[in-house]
């Protein structure tokens, strides 16, 4: 177990290495000046600004100097605003982001279990037919659309719900819940296939026998048994939920570092488009990272098959 | 009643004919794998949807633009924000195209449009038919997320196919830089490459490719591997068949069920990242516009306006049920083991 994790870990690194060699390399074929008004700054104005920002040196002397900065978790100053740093950014941005990515995660699992899990037990009846077809809705329409649609009749139709911005508990619920859509599908989906198969198991079936009340058997040996599988999920899940933050923090204006990427880019702020993109690869890497571990160690058929591999 | 009444004597009763020849015999006429396939695909209601939705939403697109005698880029700001009016359905009020506005007002009597003159879809901020973009929108979203799968298809399966019929070093070779590559966020790739390139139809779909390969060379290697040791290749191979025989004939025409299925579910991926670099300022750039960029700019002014991003919202939910819908279909009629 020592070995393989080690082992991924290094390949983690590989990864993310080569990632911040793309990126470094991409954002210096980029076309276009950071700086704002760039005919109106004279030659030597320029330079000065171009000295601040380690911009003179040569490229592979930048690129040395970014990743050693980088190794000591340094993400380099904005262009946006004097003397921040990007660092600065993704902290400020992250207290946001990770409450709305963590709320749509909790209520997309809790909701999506129980539609799974019913939707097993009542298999072939209308509600399985009903959960299965809002789960079909649920993978397919795409977080941004569903958001402009419930901002759109819940908020400014109905009023019953803020349209945008970051205010309180109440600014959260709309974006959380678009959010969550896709975890709902996904979760509910998955369950209800693994719990029709561990049904039709033997040990289900052992378990009645012995006298065991139905509502036991459910809860202690179907579902407990369907819900290790869905650890394999959360990977792609996680990355879901990062893709479809940086639209979902747009439409409700929410401050937080999918907000700060978009605008960026429209910026052309490398350090921050840089700094955010690494940070994202970090952030899934890792995960990925530990549900596989996880994996490992909850399944141990696992393990051996990705040990060979 | 006439189960009681009826008396059953012995003289009712005799002998099957037992005809060892006959019960031999097949009775039905034999399927083919792929008729089979269609046969369960057929019965699968679900996707039978999907797949005419998906046609009936090609064929629209395709011609729907002709119908009207705008342009894509028209532009007239006499006829500026238009709701949507079809002549006919004007006096079903539910539906909302009877030309008038979310404030009651009779936009075409206010801007003395022309009788005659009707915007199916209404107009947008600059006077376009949105008619036409949304269905010209279409196109491009389709022919977009068309192409990056048939590249995926071409690159993923020559990868994966040489990866797994050549194995040994090459395999190993090959599946280390696929780990690799694997490891990288196709969103954070995506991103950073139409930043690079002009954001434009042949670099959206380069930057879907170069990710989305992986996912098809893995399903194509995992496929021919486990082909590779079966039976009828190895006899096929001691009857002396060349390499490309049995790439052909045998190894090729058994992926493909897998291969089909991996494509759908390519397609509403793609239409959804192109969808998804519009909407963050990164797709397609005016006057042309795919159904993302029009959504992106209709949820712009949802407030006042909100023909501009209703239709284009519903014809790209339609398109990304209908083939999922159809994925679904074709994994259970092709593959019921792949099944989850």
């Amino acid at each position: 177990m020592l070995r393989y994790i080690t082992k991924r870990v290094f390949a983690m690194l590989l990864t993310l290495l080569i990632i911040a060699t793309i990126t470094f390399f991409l954002m210096k074929l980029l076309p276009g000046s950071p700086f704002n008004n760039q005919e109106k700054l004279s030659e030597s104005q320029r330079y000065a600004l171009n000295e601040k920002y380690g911009l003179n040196d040569p490229v592979p002397v930048q690129y040395i100097n970014y990743l050693g900065k980088l190794a000591q978790g340094d993400l380099g100053y904005t262009f946006q605003f004097d003397g921040r740093t990007v660092n600065s950014m993704i902290v400020n941005g992250m207290g946001p982001s990770a409450t709305v990515g963590f709320e749509a995660l909790l209520f997309g699992t809790l909701v999506g279990l129980v539609l799974g899990i019913v939707a097993a037990l009542r298999h072939n009846s209308f509600i399985d037919y009903g959960a299965m077809i809002l789960a079909v809705f649920g993978i397919a329409i795409p977080s941004f659309v569903f958001a402009g649609l419930l901002q759109y009749y819940v908020g400014v139709k109905l009023e019953w719900l803020p349209v945008a911005f970051w205010n309180g508990p109440e600014y959260h619920i709309l974006p959380a819940f678009s959010l969550s859509v896709g975890v709902i599908a996904t979760v509910a989906r998955f369950m209800r296939t693994e719990m029709l198969e561990i049904l039709g198991t033997d040990y289900i079936l052992m378990a009645r026998s012995k006298g065991i009340s139905k509502n036991a058997v459910i809860i202690k040996h179907c579902v407990r048994n369907s819900m290790i599988p869905i650890i394999t999920i959360l990977g792609p899940m996680a990355i879901a939920l990062i893709t479809g933050s940086l639209v979902i923090e747009n439409i409700f204006a929410i401050p937080g570092i999918g907000e700060q990427f978009v605008k960026s880019i429209n910026l052309n702020d490398y350090p921050v488009i840089m700094g955010t993109t690494l940070f994202y690869s970090f952030l899934i890497v890792v995960i990925i990272l530990i549900v596989d571990i996880l994996y490992g160690i909850i399944d141990p058929r696992i393990r051996v098959a990705g040990g060979k591999s | 009643m006439s189960m009681s009444e009826r008396k059953l004597t012995p003289d009712l009763f005799r002998p099957a004919n037992l005809d060892s020849g006959k019960s031999e015999e097949i009775s039905k006429p034999s399927l083919s794998f792929w008729q089979d396939a269609f046969r369960r695909l057929r019965k699968n209601k679900g996707a039978m949807i999907g797949l005419f939705a998906i046609v009936f939403i090609i064929v629209f697109s395709l011609i729907a633009p002709s119908l009207s005698k705008y342009g894509m880029d028209d532009q007239e700001l006499m006829r500026a924000n238009l709701p949507p009016k079809i002549p006919g359905l004007e006096k079903v009020g539910f539906l909302g195209v009877d030309g008038v506005d979310i404030r009651g007002v009779d936009q075409y009597e206010m801007k003395n449009v022309p009788k005659d003159q009707n915007f199916w879809f209404g107009t947008d901020t600059l006077g376009r038919d949105q008619w036409v973009r949304v269905w010209k929108g279409t196109q491009i979203s389709l022919y977009i997320a068309f192409l990056a799968a048939t590249i995926d298809l071409i690159v993923g399966v020559a990868y994966g196919g040489i990866s797994a019929f050549y194995g040994g070093r090459l395999d190993n070779v090959m599946q280390r830089i696929v780990e690799v590559l694997v490891g990288i966020p196709n969103l954070v790739v995506i991103i950073l490459f139409i930043i690079i390139l002009d954001p434009g139809i042949l670099s959206i779909t380069l930057a879907l490719v170069i990710t989305g390969w992986i996912g098809m060379s893995r399903i194509v290697r995992a496929q021919i591997l486990s082909l590779k040791s079966r039976e009828f290749v190895l006899a096929s191979k001691t009857l002396g068949s060349s390499n490309g025989r049995l790439i052909t004939k045998h190894l090729l025409p058994n992926t493909l069920g897998a291969i089909i299925i991996t494509s759908t579910f390519t397609i509403p991926g793609a239409i959804f990242f192109e969808a998804f670099l519009s909407f963050i300022g990164l797709g397609i750039q005016p006057p042309t516009a795919s159904l993302g960029a029009l959504i992106s700019d209709g949820f712009r002014s949802l407030r006042i306006y909100p023909h501009l991003a209703i239709y284009p919202a519903s014809i790209m939910c339609i398109l990304m049920i209908s083939f999922n819908l159809l994925g679904d279909g074709l994994r259970d009629a092709l593959d019921p083991k792949m099944r989850r």
